[in-house]
């Protein structure tokens, strides 16, 4: 019986979209393989002076719409394998966003609890001495992923200085603002997800101040959403967190609407809402799931994967007009069936949280050209590349009566294949 | 007063005549306490509390003769009933005290005195007696720097000013010392010595002549004085024909001399704490300097140590190699016990001391260890919690260890508020004050120091309790909240869980005599807090090891911002720093989110205000006072731009940082860790045993609060593992990794099938699993199952290699085993935990890898695998995941069997074995 594997996983998801899109073999087959693939060892001087091999690696996915550009992770699991399905869905993701970016993915096989930071450091300089030649900041971007910090990488953007003789604080995304790093960084997802929302609602012909939401998550993508939400008028009266001390989660309701400035100071940093502090202001202590049964217009899961299944599907109140999916996979394909159904408009994972991504581009961008950017200018380009992708999205699941879910993937697909094409490789 | 009372009203009246008494000594402690009073001051206001404090202050009268003067009531006159009591000063008589009654009264215990009242006169004028003693030293204390400064100037000589202090503290060495001057001078020839003895009348040559003449007849008996006078006369014709280097050193021998005869004398009789306490003093007083005789030393050394520390031969063993007998005259200056005590001082304050002196006497590391400094402590002997029980009548509840323990867990509450409201005999009253003087209003700790702790390698769990005091307020509201505490922890030893615990080991006949330790808290004030800037725990032997990579003697701390109370107890809401000081650099929190969640968020301080022991957020603290507290910027980092980053001086804002206690600073930049590692390796080697300690730290310096062996803590012992074990019995062994833990009897095991796990493809069912160790977690008995699966629990990044959980979808379990299976060339890396490795360790949940294809390991898959499985019927929802999923109720299918994991990290190995349940 064949093992389960996410390279698998990613693939047939991508060999569904170019069946719709009808993609000729050349170009699937090119798609569904990495162009170009690393692998190199890491020899490391270990703190007690023994030596150490450590596995390291890169694929770069698809580079057509520009240079590439992905998550490096530190973890003793990553495999070639998952490093190539990351590759692949960062592809999609830039496209959809319609920034001029292509998909890379990496990782080292090491556990970070056994490391020292000497010898992380030692790591993270070496994995760039190995492919420094064929990264860069109009090649490929490195950004953080699992167990990498900013800290991983500063180290790595200095020691790929210093091999360039120049600086390129392009080369690394996730930097601090102090050292290179962008503006708007903790905004930009739960802002992408509203400027997108917004559109949904203009669409639908529905103004923000009619509309209440129920949000699942506390956390800085929920926050930030919110925060926009209730800027353009809108109204949550439901938000769910975990609650650390009682190991479950609880919903917090107010049907006037939440209070964001009041809750948030009843918070800890993680986003746990203080169960008693929060009674006390008024809220109303449910158990974790009813987030998913309120009665509102919008439902916003922003805080782990798998939470609408097919137990609690049938929970989602009539009144449910749109999802707006702000964490990655929060829906179980078992129950995106019943969603789509039910004819919810769905504004997918990978259109709803791209707001990220198109930070860490804009942070490329400031870095090659050595110019930093005030908040408000992020905000505002990030505001009109996520409108615009979204029309862009939503204008061809009306024309072609698409799911949202599947117009995103045909048209992040489609732009790839394009590029492919223009630039004759296929 | 011969009216009958019934015996309730006669209840009242004694409390009455007790609360009389105790606002007598405060009274009169409050006036020797003021810095300014006088002399007279301080005996006018004792001969005015006194009246009020007797039971018939109407017609109570007192009298004080001290030095010649004179001090009464007024109208005073001398009657017939009276009772007195002696002022004395170092053995000497220099007054006396007197309380009359003016008419005659009826018939009490000693005449028309309660016998209580015999007590209170006696004690008041013991404290007298301390009081003047205090002053004189200090006053002597004056006088000597003042000669010390004069030395610098030429001045007095050295062995003029050890002279002096010795006519002034004990007048018959000095005596003894000028006539053995004089004898040394006579035997040097020296004539003008001759005639001095001449005058004196202790002329030898005669005496010799006589010898010489009548051997058979008895001496002649002649009293023989040294005048001061002549000693002048002896030290001044010495230092003509003497240098003064000879001086001094013929002066030290004779005193070593001396010491020597009176110590013996007092260590081989069973005396009392007093008395010993006194030769001691006297021994310390003649200054420290050639040797005594080693032999005799020894003997006295090893006598005092048996006495008061521990009766142990191991620690005496090595005990006896660094303590000296001076030592103990530090040691009983700070002792609170009654006349007649001759108890000990408990296992905590033996190892203490014994560290201390280990510390102390270690030249080779002083650059490290040389500034560690040990608090201010002053302890209560082990019996006077029975001269306490017995002062106040609680005969009975010695005897509550005996009842049912159902019985003794309902009757607590009320054994400790009877504690609470009981009075302490006036010694103990005196002697708390005289601590509480010492201390000033320094905050204070009072733990208990059980003489079972002093059992080697009896690991005592069964906590007594550690109360913690602010010490502010007025001496007598001070010293009223100290007896309430020390009450209080008295009661403790009656508390159910001790007692359960020493019924189980069979120590419950072990009569418990509980000494004190009263401790001054290390720290600073901040605000109206009082804190130490950080402290913790250290083991020797790391028992939650987050990494292969760490090994057993790289020790762990378990580190807190304030007071160590957050580290010494397992908190399941809040995290103390972990770091093994072998290998400070591997973190058990590496990445940003895990850092912020296991980082500490409470902190325990001294409410100076409220008067209380308080528990806040660390951030309204440092909101509040950060900048004050010395030193935290060692201890913090900063989070921001999603980095946890070390603060630059001077460049915390404290106001609107987003603070975190990280301890990075310390890490990396002290000496804390390579001084906090050297002191554990050190200990360990001398007390040749693994050691625990607590220490705090106040900004600027490092104390050792405590030191014991590891042993003492049942968890850290390693189980005995048994060797006739029928082959089928095992269910697995390892040889790597282990950790000593107690895991208690298991019931269920929920077996993780590593095959049936890697052959399901989808992803749903991978989640599934997850879910189905979720249900079980709240379905089998609490801590009564251990879960056993593939890989890495709880892995966040491929959810093949590891079930996909939290901490709260296990967090019932008792153990965590995770299996690495050889695959193809290679073995897996586990996780050891990590994903929630705090949470854990917090909750005393253990983990065990296992490596079934390593050489010699037994790994039984056929029981794990073909034993009927419950999952169906548990959970009929997830029957299809029966053949991943595999979860075994051990008595059903083993006829009452139960599975037993007994752990041992010294001999590396570890074994799950079905065994009866006990």
């Amino acid at each position: 019986m064949p093992a389960f594997n996410p390279f698998q996983m990613a693939r047939s998801q991508f060999e569904r979209v170019a069946h719709q899109l009808e993609l000729e073999d050349s170009v699937r087959e090119l798609l569904s393989t990495a162009l170009r693939e690393y692998r190199f060892a890491l020899p490391v001087r270990m703190d007690d002076g023994s030596l150490r091999v450590f596995r390291g690696f890169r694929v770069h996915h698809n580079d057509a719409l520009g240079p590439c550009k992905g998550g490096l992770r530190f973890h003793p699991e990553v495999s070639i394998d998952t490093a190539r399905a990351q590759a692949m869905w960062m592809t999609w993701k830039c496209a959809v966003a319609e920034i001029p970016l292509g998909g890379a993915n990496g990782g080292v096989i090491c556990d970070p609890h056994n490391l020292s930071m000497p010898e992380q450091e030692q790591i993270c300089r070496k994995w760039i001495r190995q492919i420094a030649r064929d990264i860069g900041p109009m090649r490929d971007v490195i950004s953080p992923d699992i167990m990498v910090s900013p800290q991983h990488m500063i180290w790595m953007m200095d020691e790929y200085e210093t091999i360039q003789g120049e600086r390129s604080a392009g080369i690394t995304a996730g930097k601090p603002v102090r050292l290179a790093g962008s503006m708007g960084k903790e905004e930009s997802t739960g802002y992408g997800l509203v400027y997108a929302l917004r559109e949904v609602l203009y669409d639908m012909g529905l103004s923000p101040a009619e509309t209440t939401a129920s949000v699942q998550g506390f956390g800085n993508v929920a926050r930030h959403a919110i925060k926009l939400y209730h800027e353009i008028g809108g109204t949550t009266t439901c938000v769910s967190c975990w609650d650390q001390e009682d190991q479950t989660s609880y919903a917090y309701r107010k049907e006037s609407g939440i209070d964001l400035n009041e809750l948030s100071r009843v918070t800890d940093r993680f986003g746990g809402i203080n169960k008693e502090k929060a009674r006390d202001l008024g809220y109303e202590v449910l158990a974790g799931e009813s987030w998913i049964e309120q009665d509102v217009e919008i439902l916003i899961p922003a805080a782990l994967e798998n939470q609408i299944t097919e137990e609690n599907v049938d929970k989602i109140s009539k009144k449910v007009k749109i999802i707006a999916e702000g964490a990655d996979g929060p829906t179980t394909p078992a129950a995106d069936k019943v969603i789509e159904e039910r004819g919810i408009f769905v504004l997918p994972d990978l259109l709803a949280n791209a707001g990220g991504a198109i930070c860490s581009y804009f942070e490329q961008i400031q870095g090659n050209i050595n110019y930093f950017w005030p908040q408000d200018e992020v905000l505002g380009k990030l505001d009109v590349k996520m409108t615009a992708a979204f029309i862009k999205v939503s204008e061809l699941a009306q024309k072609s009566k698409l799911y949202m879910r599947d117009a995103a993937y045909i048209i992040a697909v489609g732009r790839v294949a394009q590029a492919c094409r223009d630039r004759g490789w296929v | 007063m011969a009216v009958e009372h019934d015996p309730v009203e006669k209840l009242l009246l004694d409390l009455q005549e007790r609360a009389k008494e105790l606002n007598c000594l405060y009274r009169i402690e409050e006036v020797m306490n003021r810095p300014d009073a006088t002399l007279d001051d301080v005996c006018e206001g004792i001969i005015a509390a006194i009246p009020p404090g007797w039971q018939y202050p109407d017609i109570c009268e007192a009298k004080l003769t001290l030095y010649e003067k004179v001090y009464t009531s007024r109208d005073f006159h001398e009657t017939q009933w009276v009772q007195n009591a002696e002022i004395r000063v170092q053995d000497k008589t220099v007054g006396m005290l007197s309380v009359y009654y003016t008419e005659e009264m009826p018939q009490a215990d000693h005449g028309p005195f309660l016998k209580e009242e015999t007590k209170l006169i006696r004690t008041i004028a013991d404290r007298l007696g301390h009081f003047l003693m205090y002053r004189k030293v200090k006053g002597m204390f004056g006088e000597w720097r003042a000669a010390e400064e004069d030395l610098d100037g030429e001045g007095i000589k050295e062995w003029q000013v050890v002279l002096d202090l010795l006519h002034q503290t004990d007048r018959n060495l000095f005596l003894t010392v000028s006539l053995k001057m004089l004898n040394f001078l006579c035997w040097s020839g020296i004539s003008e010595a001759e005639k001095l003895r001449r005058s004196s009348g202790a002329d030898r040559k005669s005496d010799e002549d006589q010898i010489e003449k009548d051997s058979n007849r008895p001496q002649q008996v002649r009293k023989f004085t040294i005048s001061n006078e002549l000693s002048k006369k002896i030290f001044s014709l010495a230092s003509e024909h003497l240098t003064d280097d000879e001086i001094s050193s013929k002066i030290e021998h004779w005193i070593q001399e001396d010491k020597l005869n009176f110590l013996i004398q007092v260590v081989n009789r069973n005396l009392s704490i007093s008395e010993v306490a006194d030769a001691i003093r006297r021994y310390h007083h003649i200054g420290d300097g050639v040797e005594l005789h080693s032999p005799s030393r020894r003997g006295v050394l090893v006598s005092l140590i048996r006495r008061f520390l521990s009766v142990q031969l191991n620690y005496i063993n090595i005990a006896k190699n660094y303590l000296e007998i001076t030592d103990f005259y530090d040691l009983l200056e700070h002792v609170i016990f009654s006349s007649e005590s001759h108890g000990k001082l408990g296992g905590k304050a033996a190892g203490l001391t014994l560290a201390s002196q280990i510390i102390r006497k270690s030249p080779e590391h002083a650059d490290l260890l040389g500034d560690i400094k040990i608090p201010r402590t002053w302890y209560i002997t082990s019996d006077m919690i029975l001269h306490f029980m017995h002062y106040n009548n609680f005969a009975e509840v010695v005897e509550q260890k005996y009842k049912d323990i159902n019985q003794i867990r309902f009757e607590y509450p009320h054994i400790v508020q009877t504690f609470k409201n009981s009075h302490f005999p006036p010694e103990m009253v005196a002697g708390l004050s005289v601590a509480l003087d010492d201390f000033e209003e320094r905050p204070l700790i009072v733990r208990s120091s059980s003489l079972l702790e002093d059992g080697v390698g009896m690991a005592f769990s069964g906590k007594y309790k550690s109360l913690f005091l602010a010490n502010q307020g007025t001496k007598q509201q001070r010293l009223e909240a100290l007896m309430d505490a020390i009450a209080e922890v008295y009661a403790s030893v009656f508390s159910p869980d001790p007692i359960e615990y020493r019924t189980h080991n069979g120590l419950i006949d072990f009569d418990e005599e509980m000494a004190i330790m009263i401790q001054e808290v290390v720290g600073n004030r901040v605000g109206d807090y009082f804190l130490p800037t950080f402290a913790g725990v250290g083991f020797s032997r790391n028992e939650f090891r987050w990494s292969p990579r760490i090994k057993r003697e790289n020790g762990l701390l378990r580190l807190v911002p304030g007071l160590g109370t957050r580290a010494v107890d397992r908190l399941s809401d809040d995290y103390p720093i972990l770091i093994a000081p072998g290998q400070p650099d591997l973190r058990a929190n590496t990445s940003i989110d895990e850092q912020l969640r296991y980082s500490p968020r409470q902190i325990d301080v001294i409410n100076l205000k409220e008067n209380s022991f308080y528990t806040m957020g660390i951030n309204d603290l440092l909101k509040e006072a950060g900048s004050q507290i010395p030193g935290i910027t060692k201890i913090l980092s900063v989070h921001k731009d999603d980095q946890i980053k070390k603060p630059i001086a001077f460049n915390i804002d404290y106001e609107n940082d987003d603070l975190i206690v990280t301890f990075d600073g310390l890490v990396s930049d002290g000496k804390f860790i390579p001084q906090v590692r050297t002191l554990m390796k050190l200990l360990e080697k001398e007390l040749d045993r693994p050691v625990d300690i607590e220490f705090a730290h106040d900004g600027k310096n490092f104390y050792l609060l405590q030191c014991r062996p590891q042993s003492y803590v049942e968890q850290d012992t390693g189980d005995k593992i048994p060797r006739e074990i029928e082959p089928d019995d095992v269910i697995f062994s390892a040889h790597k990794y282990i950790s000593n833990g107690k895991v208690p009897e298991i019931t269920h095991i929920v077996y993780v099938d590593p095959g049936g796990y890697a052959d399901i493809n989808e992803l749903n069912e991978l989640l599934a699993v997850g879910r189905v160790v979720n249900k079980l977690n709240k379905l089998l008995p609490e801590h009564g199952f251990i879960l056993m699966g593939p890989g890495r629990w709880g892995s966040r990044g491929d959810i093949k290699l590891g079930v996909n959980v939290t901490y709260s979808d296990i967090n019932n379990t008792a153990m965590l085993i995770e299996i690495a299976r050889q695959k193809g060339n290679y073995v897996p890396d586990l996780s050891f935990g990590t994903h929630f490795f705090q949470d854990l360790v917090e909750s005393n949940i253990r983990y065990l890898p296992l490596y079934p294809d390593d050489p010699g390991i037994k790994f039984n898959e056929d029981f794990l695998l073909n034993s009927p499985n419950l999952l169906p019927e548990l959970l009929p929802d997830y029957a299809h995941l029966s053949e991943c999923v595999h979860v075994i109720d051990v008595p059903a299918v083993t006829g009452g069997k139960v599975l037993r994991v007994y752990l041992n990290a010294d001999q590396r190995e570890g074994v799950g074995v079905l065994e009866d349940p006990r």
